[in-house]
């Protein structure tokens, strides 16, 4: 049967993988296969080497900035989250117009442009900044501070406040999908709210929290724009360096192999999550 | 069951908490777009519409947001008909086709921008095709494809095959089946896959700065008048922005609510 196999069947698939391959396969297979080429001046020359690879593995520089970036981005995941989390569970108890004011509010910051959000983030910060000035004013602080002044804090503090919607969404989702039935059972067995909790809900959300962690994770990872408005000179990430390869350092193919690494990290990243997000004791999917 | 107050009290906390560091900065700045502003602080109550009517006789910045909504309206038509068109092939094959499709579809989506910006960049420059809105326009649809299978594939699967298979036993043609039961069946799915991957191409940054050439798109254009500094001019673009976007998340959400109900 069908409406497609109005075309021969095998010209439909030659037809639909040809459209993927010049979209999506090719460029990623050329971006893989620039990373084993070198430069010479400004030609890049396409004799297969491990050069780029040994480079990001030596240098210690590289090396530090990659691990300092992965902790920074773990960090940001797992902070988000458990900020977001209370905040989904929140949003899930309410009814009628509460919630439905609320939703927006988390929502609109989503499609908000992300380059006017960074923006504003960044007009408050500085040493002069409105931040400051409320610390100060609240008395937490008696001079001003330089912690959020333009470095990886501000990157992070920024990303956190950035992507906690994009948390929210997935685990209020999860939290939805949930019967009340199966609390109400819990209580009916005397289990308090606390062991309800903790048996019923929590594994339950666990789809919502694996997508929540594993998203933030990659999208701070693969961020360069953050970093370079709210960093500073010194708020050096990977993302950063592989950006620079592309631009005024102009080393492509090191610029690959050093986005290759980067791909490898959220790859394991995801295939964690595939494997943490799965409901304990659960049908698999 | 019902919470007990003290934690209900900590969640409304937490919830308030994140807001206003969300909306803290973003007010501050919309604040500068109306009133005169030094380092965040209110500079005397004067407050003016300057900032607004500037832009309308920025010819750049008008041009740039021409230039994102035709590359929205071009990405988003291309990404849903070839988006239904994969949907129909891999619901009907399933197995292996429909589950490499799903991967091939969703690597550019998953991958980080830069990522997938990278890759259509070296390889545009491999096939000799120089940086413009082309190369912008297919790096859009490369990310916003996954998004319009996704939707497609999902209204596509509940719908099943009994209705197709009735349509075809009664004497209709293939194209007539599409045309009469599949596309009326979708429309909704194709409605809101198209407004999804629109949204997501008008703000797309990260692929499109390593894709662009001469042409500046909107998110591009605020990127370089944001790098300049704060400027209330960047403040009243933040200040439209923010309304347009709260009223357009304000009714999807109502639309959605509607539906469940």
């Amino acid at each position: 049967m069908t409406v497609l196999s109005g075309l021969a069947r095998p010209t439909a698939s030659l037809a639909v993988y040809a459209v993927l391959s010049v979209l999506i396969v090719v460029p990623f297979l050329s971006f893989l296969a620039m990373s084993f080429f070198s430069v010479d001046g400004v030609t890049i020359v396409r004799t297969p080497t491990m050069v780029n690879f040994h480079r990001a593995f030596t240098d210690p520089v590289m090396m530090t900035v990659f691990g300092r970036t992965v902790l920074l981005c773990v960090g940001i995941a797992l902070v988000t989250t458990l900020i977001a989390y209370p905040v989904a569970v929140f949003i899930n108890g309410l009814q009628g117009g509460a919630r439905y004011v609320l939703l927006t509010l988390v929502t609109a910051p989503l499609i908000l442009s992300y380059v006017m959000k960074i923006y504003a983030f960044r007009s408050i910060l500085g040493g002069n900044g409105l931040l400051n000035r409320m610390l100060l004013a609240t008395g937490l602080i008696d001079t001003p501070s330089n912690f959020f002044v333009f470095n990886l804090n501000a990157v992070f503090l920024v990303l956190v406040v950035l992507l906690a919607p994009f948390a929210i969404l997935p685990i209020l989702l999860s939290l939805e999908k949930i019967p009340a039935s199966l609390s109400e059972a819990a209580a009916d067995l005397s289990a308090g709210r606390w062991t309800t909790f903790r048996t019923v809900t929590l594994p339950l959300s666990r789809p919502g929290i694996a997508t929540a962690v594993s998203f933030t994770f990659i999208m701070a990872m693969g961020d360069f724009v953050t970093p370079q408005m709210v960093g500073g000179p010194n708020g050096f990430t990977f993302g950063r360096i592989i950006y620079s390869q592309f631009g005024l350092a102009f080393n492509w193919p090191f610029g690959a192999a050093l986005g290759v690494l980067m791909a490898a990290v959220i790859v394991v990243v995801l295939a964690l999550a595939m494997r943490l997000g799965r409901i304990p004791g659960g049908a698999g999917r | 069951m019902t919470r007990s107050l003290t934690v209900q009290v900590c969640l409304a906390l937490t919830t308030a908490f994140l807001l206003m560091a969300i909306y803290g900065p973003i007010s501050v700045t919309v604040a500068g777009a109306f009133l005169p502003m030094k380092g965040g602080i209110i500079q005397g109550f004067d407050p003016s519409l300057t900032a607004f009517t500037k832009l309308t006789a920025d010819a750049g910045l008008i041009r740039s947001l021409v230039v994102t909504l035709a590359v929205g309206a071009v990405a988003t038509m291309i990404s849903v008909v070839l988006a239904t068109a994969l949907a129909l092939f891999t619901t009907e094959r399933g197995g292996l086709h429909a589950r490499v499709v799903a991967l091939i579809v969703f690597l550019p989506f998953v991958m980080p921008p830069m990522v997938t910006g990278l890759s259509l960049l070296i390889f545009f420059r491999d096939v000799g095709i120089d940086r413009s809105l082309l190369t912008v326009t297919i790096g859009h649809v490369a990310i916003i494809l996954a998004i319009a299978y996704r939707g497609i594939v999902v209204r596509l699967t509940d719908l099943g095959r009994s209705l197709i298979e009735a349509s075809l036993d009664l004497g209709a043609s293939r194209w007539q089946t599409f045309a009469r039961v599949i596309l009326p069946n979708i429309s909704g799915s194709l409605v809101a896959s198209a407004v999804l991957c629109f949204a997501l191409s008008f703000d797309e940054t990260l692929i499109t700065l390593l894709l662009t050439g001469t042409e500046s798109t909107f998110p591009i254009k605020l990127w370089g008048m944001t790098r300049l500094g704060i400027t209330p001019a960047a403040n009243a673009i933040l200040a439209i922005l923010l309304a347009a976007t709260l009223a357009g998340s304000a009714l999807a959400i109502w639309i959605r609510q509607r539906r469940s109900n």
